[in-house]
């Protein structure tokens, strides 16, 4: 079916070339071979014009009128989140664009769609699929994407600038994704369509997996109501607490920071207060399932002018959640107590058990594990009284747990490997 | 006799009632008195008090500034406090043997020996003679190490350099305290501002925290946790006035704040519990600090039996002269509290009830409590655990520790006086403070622990060849990283939940985790090996419980099948009994009571 509709494709494609053919001679002046799918396509087919010809037929700007003729229908790419950065732009005109109408240009402009020849091989006339690693351009660090292969983004000071790079970032090795140690690659799950409709994915977790009765959590009714699967399976996550951005006007105390120095205009200087690579904090996300939670961004400001501090130090601008998911999927879980003896994971840390003590710094949050100040952009904190509720400790509730622990203890074998 | 000795007392300054030499004030006017028994220049400094000229006044000091200096101690405050002095010389402060010691033994070094930060002689607890071996002639990577990175904390050299860390050598390290730039602020003109100098010439007979915290800043950083400060992730914010922020330590380094120690909130200095012996020494030369130390939580809180005490019953007893500097003086009669070798606290005591520690620089008295017979602290099978395994809020813990010696490039040997080629650097992967490994110490008990450390070592050699790329040394037979019992200093009152603990592997030495089937897989792997935890040192495989690290010390190991297996098998009651005053606690848990006729009616089977 597939070959055939390729055919087809291939057919029309030549029939629409016919006309311009044999009158073609670009490639007197312009060397070019084009490779692959697009092999043996005449010059015109994506520069259309002989006289006023598209320079990049792939560009934004021209919302790739050389590639929609064909694929139709896929300039819809450029309005939706990737091409638009609707979400970081509203963060930042938020939070740092109050202090730095600039901010965004400077800081932030690495990540940016630019035309299809982004992903899809930049060189041009060797057009193919898209590989990880055109995602882990800007899908790195702290935004999700090399964590599927297990890279976590280590901490700004030069101390932890460390050991292999990837993709431009020092990473601290974590568990891959469970799909990634299978093979599977980003396009299996994300697709152009998927994309270009404004979905995340073309594949949800139960398109391809029905959760297994044997264990005691899928037979929970509410655990597969109101949780994501990577609620749970989920193994770690990134988290950024504190998210500080300093910005130097003629000061050389800028100096005296240790930090990475690849994070941003010159002017600036990123650190963050805490990190923390464990399984994240739990929230609700849009469909109001149980989801895993992170800060995108508490976000900090200091502005140094004159090596002296102006207005409020350590400003908190925005101090924003998101629901997300990690990519960093295994087959086990953390047992019962990881959630439902665990406040600090709904952000409901108890005063008592407060580590960071946040307002001793004048950093207005009583604690990151508390949500009175902060919010959830896509989504909302876990409410107490549901928490309150799920802590309940109901013949159910025991049975799931002795079945649960049994499975474990009863297989730990009493003698020890060295 | 002793009317003869007294004129010979009085000239060495020991009378305490000798003018201070005129000749020397006449430049050093205004400079503090160091107390009031001391007021004699020449007694302490030597040199000619009657001299005019600066040159001769001078001439046959003993050393520029520091008396104290270990090369003038004998002859300045050794003349008077020859007690004092003899412990100083055998004290792991001083000599740093344990240190010498543990990097030897975890870098791979030789193994005969006892090296000292200087040559000398001591006795080891069971009086055999030692002769400690200067570290200058510790030709080995560890001796280097120990030279120009470790030898910068100890008593027996000046550290005049670095911020916040600096003192002097000799007694006074302690007992004349550096500024955190090591400046003299006090009143004598011709001194004023210069340094390496104590902050002022007024003696501290009993040394306040930031004394402590000079040295105790690095590794374990107990200091900075018992006063809730936490040197975090070098991140230097939030920010303090635009710089680096908020506190700042030595090395590039920051520190934010965190719950401190409960005793640290109530008012409690470091040396109202550590004891003179435990920081002076007692005259042995012990191979650890942790053999050296003498007290232990259990003095004061009890433990299976209460607090021991012995009454003052002779006017000779070190608590009624040690007493002396402090706010309150101890009396003959008064039952003194006892430490965990059986000698008694000078300012812990038992009256009417209960157990008293007086604040030996504030002079509050602070009342301590008994948990001796309480449900909490009855459970079976805890009996073994040190009470910091549950009172800890927080354990301090660096994962993986690369560090580089380049011998193209040259750095200072602080013992040697010179710089010598081959220079040290670090770098890090992860710090965290909770949750937290256990594992068992040398008394054989559940101990707090933390890497100790996870030494990957490279060797750049002279050619610029690389000899060791990230190396892990071999310990205890093989090559393996390595945690150490350690107690952090950051006590909190209330407890580690008992889920907590049982339910989360965590604790039992996994790291961060996610348990599948009969498998524990750490989430945070170590670069060398895809199966190891890099913030853990074991992993459950099959069922089968798997060790990847030593604990260090005699006797200390990882919990094993037996025992990760009974921990977690207490979740199987704790799910309904959660309580520790529960009495199924009282006896050792017996889990086919969950196969009885009760259970089964409360938990049918599905």
């Amino acid at each position: 079916m597939r070959s055939m509709m390729r055919c087809i494709v291939a057919l029309s494609l030549l029939l629409s070339a016919t006309v311009t053919f044999g009158k073609e001679n670009c490639t007197v002046c312009h060397k070019k071979v084009v490779k692959g799918v697009h092999r043996g396509l005449p010059c015109l087919s994506c520069h259309l014009d002989e006289t006023r010809t598209l320079a990049n037929p792939a560009s934004r700007e021209s919302r790739a009128a050389g590639c929609v003729g064909c694929h139709k229908g896929y300039a819809a790419l450029f309005d939706q989140p990737m091409g638009s950065r609707r979400g970081e732009l509203d963060f930042v005109a938020a939070s740092y664009g109050r202090v730095d109408p600039g901010f965004f240009g400077k800081n932030c402009s690495a990540c940016h769609l630019k035309g299809c020849t982004d992903c899809h091989a930049g060189k041009g006339h060797d057009i193919a699929r898209p590989r990880d690693r055109d995602c882990f351009a800007c899908h790195k660090g702290y935004f999700v994407g090399t964590d599927y292969y297990g890279m976590a983004p280590r901490e700004d000071s030069m101390r932890y600038q460390r050991g292999e790079v990837a993709y431009g970032e020092a990473y601290l090795k974590m568990t891959p994704d469970l799909h990634a140690e299978a093979g599977l690659a980003c396009g299996d799950c994300h697709s152009m369509k998927s994309l270009a409709a404004g979905g995340k994915a073309a594949k949800v977790c139960t398109d391809c997996h029905e959760p297994d009765r044997r264990v005691p959590e899928h037979r929970i009714a509410a655990h597969l109501e109101k949780m994501e699967c990577y609620a749970c399976h989920s193994a770690w996550a990134a988290q950024e607490y504190g998210t500080f951005f300093l910005r130097f006007t003629n000061s050389p105390s800028q100096e005296l920071y240790a930090l990475r120095r690849d994070q941003g205009a010159e002017e600036y200087l990123k650190s963050a207060y805490l990190r923390r690579q464990d399984a994240p904090p739990l929230g609700l996300n849009g469909r109001g399932r149980v989801s895993p939670v992170r800060p995108e961004f508490i976000a900090y400001f200091t502005d140094v002018r004159n090596d002296r501090a102006v207005w409020d130090e350590n400003r908190l601008l925005a101090a924003r959640w998101k629901a997300f998911f990690p990519h960093t999927v295994r087959r086990g879980t953390v047992m019962c107590e990881g959630c439902h003896d665990n406040p600090r994971r709904f952000l409901l840390e108890r005063k008592e058990d407060r580590i960071y003590q946040l307002q001793a710094e004048g950093m207005t949050l009583p604690s990151f594990w508390d949500a009175s100040g902060q919010q959830v952009t896509n989504g909302a904190f876990y409410p107490a009284r549901r928490y309150r509720d799920m802590g309940g400790r109901t013949g159910d509730y025991r049975r799931a747990y002795l079945e649960k622990w049994q499975n474990l203890v009863n297989h730990v074998e009493t003698s020890s490997a060295p | 006799m002793l009317l003869s000795l007294l004129p010979l007392l009085a000239f060495a300054g020991c009378g305490g009632n000798s003018p201070a030499a005129s000749g020397c004030l006449s430049c050093h006017a205004g400079i503090e008195h160091v107390s009031a028994t001391h007021r004699d220049c020449v007694a302490c400094h030597g040199g000619d008090g009657k001299a005019r000229v600066k040159e001769a006044a001078h001439r046959g000091m003993y050393g520029r500034n520091n008396p104290s200096a270990p090369e003038h101690w004998d002859k300045s405050c050794g003349s008077c406090h020859l007690y004092q002095l003899d412990r100083v010389k055998s004290n792991l402060m001083y000599t740093t043997t344990g240190m010498i010691r543990n990097i030897r033994l975890t870098w791979e070094g030789p193994e005969e020996g006892d090296y000292a930060s200087r040559a000398g002689e001591a006795y080891d607890p069971a009086g055999r003679a030692l002769q400690l071996k200067p570290v200058a002639e510790l030709d080995h990577l560890s001796g280097e190490l120990y030279r120009k990175f470790c030898s910068q904390c100890h008593v027996a050299r000046e550290s005049g350099e670095v911020y916040g860390e600096s003192h002097a050598s000799g007694c006074a390290a302690c007992h004349f305290p550096y500024n955190d730039r090591a400046t003299y602020r006090g009143d004598d003109a011709t001194v004023r501002g210069r340094r390496p100098y104590a902050a002022t010439h007024a003696m501290e007979r009993l040394p306040g925290n930031e004394v402590c915290s000079r040295c105790h800043n690095r590794s374990g950083r107990i200091t900075y946790s018992y006063q809730g400060l936490n040197d975090g992730n070098n991140g230097l914010v939030p920010t303090r006035f635009g710089l680096p922020g908020p506190v700042l330590a030595s090395g590039n380094r920051n520190l934010t704040r965190i719950a401190p120690d409960v005793h640290f909130a109530a008012g409690m200095d470091c040396i109202d519990c550590h004891t003179s012996r435990d920081l002076m020494g007692d005259g042995y030369a012990y191979r650890n600090m942790y053999l050296q130390t003498e007290i232990g939580c259990e003095d004061c809180h009890g433990g299976a039996r209460p607090p021991r005490y012995r009454e003052i019953s002779g006017e000779s007893d070190e608590a009624l002269r040690e007493s002396q500097g402090y706010r309150m003086q101890m009396r003959p009669g008064m039952k003194m509290i006892l430490t965990a070798k059986g000698r008694p606290y000078s300012n812990v005591f038992y009256r009417d009830g209960a157990v008293w520690v007086l604040g030996k620089r504030s002079g509050r008295l602070f009342k301590s409590r008994v948990i001796t017979g309480t449900p909490e602290h009855t459970v079976a099978g805890h009996g073994r655990m040190e009470c910091y395994s549950c009172h800890s809020r927080t354990v301090v813990q660096c994962y993986g520790c690369h560090t580089s010696y380049d011998k193209t490039r040259s750095a200072m040997d602080y013992v040697k006086g010179v710089p010598t080629p081959g220079r040290f650097s670090e770098k890090e992967d992860y710090r965290t403070l909770y949750p937290f490994p256990l594992a068992l110490n040398q008394r054989g008990r559940i101990s707090t622990v933390t890497p100790g450390c996870q030494t990957f070592v490279s060797v750049v050699e002279p050619d610029g060849s690389v000899s060791k790329n990230e190396y892990v040394a071999r310990f205890k037979g093989k090559q393996q990283l390595r945690f150490a019992p350690f107690y952090s200093h950051n006590t909190g009152k209330k407890a580690i939940g008992c889920g907590e603990c049982h339910g989360n592997p965590a604790f039992l030495g996994f790291g961060q985790h996610v348990v599948s089937g009969r498998n524990i897989e750490g989430t945070m792997i170590c670069e060398q090996s895809a199966d190891k935890p890099l913030d853990g040192f074991l992993t459950l495989q099959e069922g089968r419980v798997r060790a990847y690290s030593a604990i260090t010390r005699e006797h200390s190991r990882p919990l094993n099948g037996t025992e990760v297996r009974r921990a977690l098998a207490v979740n199987l009651c704790l799910v309904c009994h959660d309580k520790a005053a529960d009495p199924i606690y009282r006896k050792e848990l017996d889990h086919r009571a969950l196969n009885d006729a009760l259970h089964r009616r409360l938990i049918p089977a599905p």
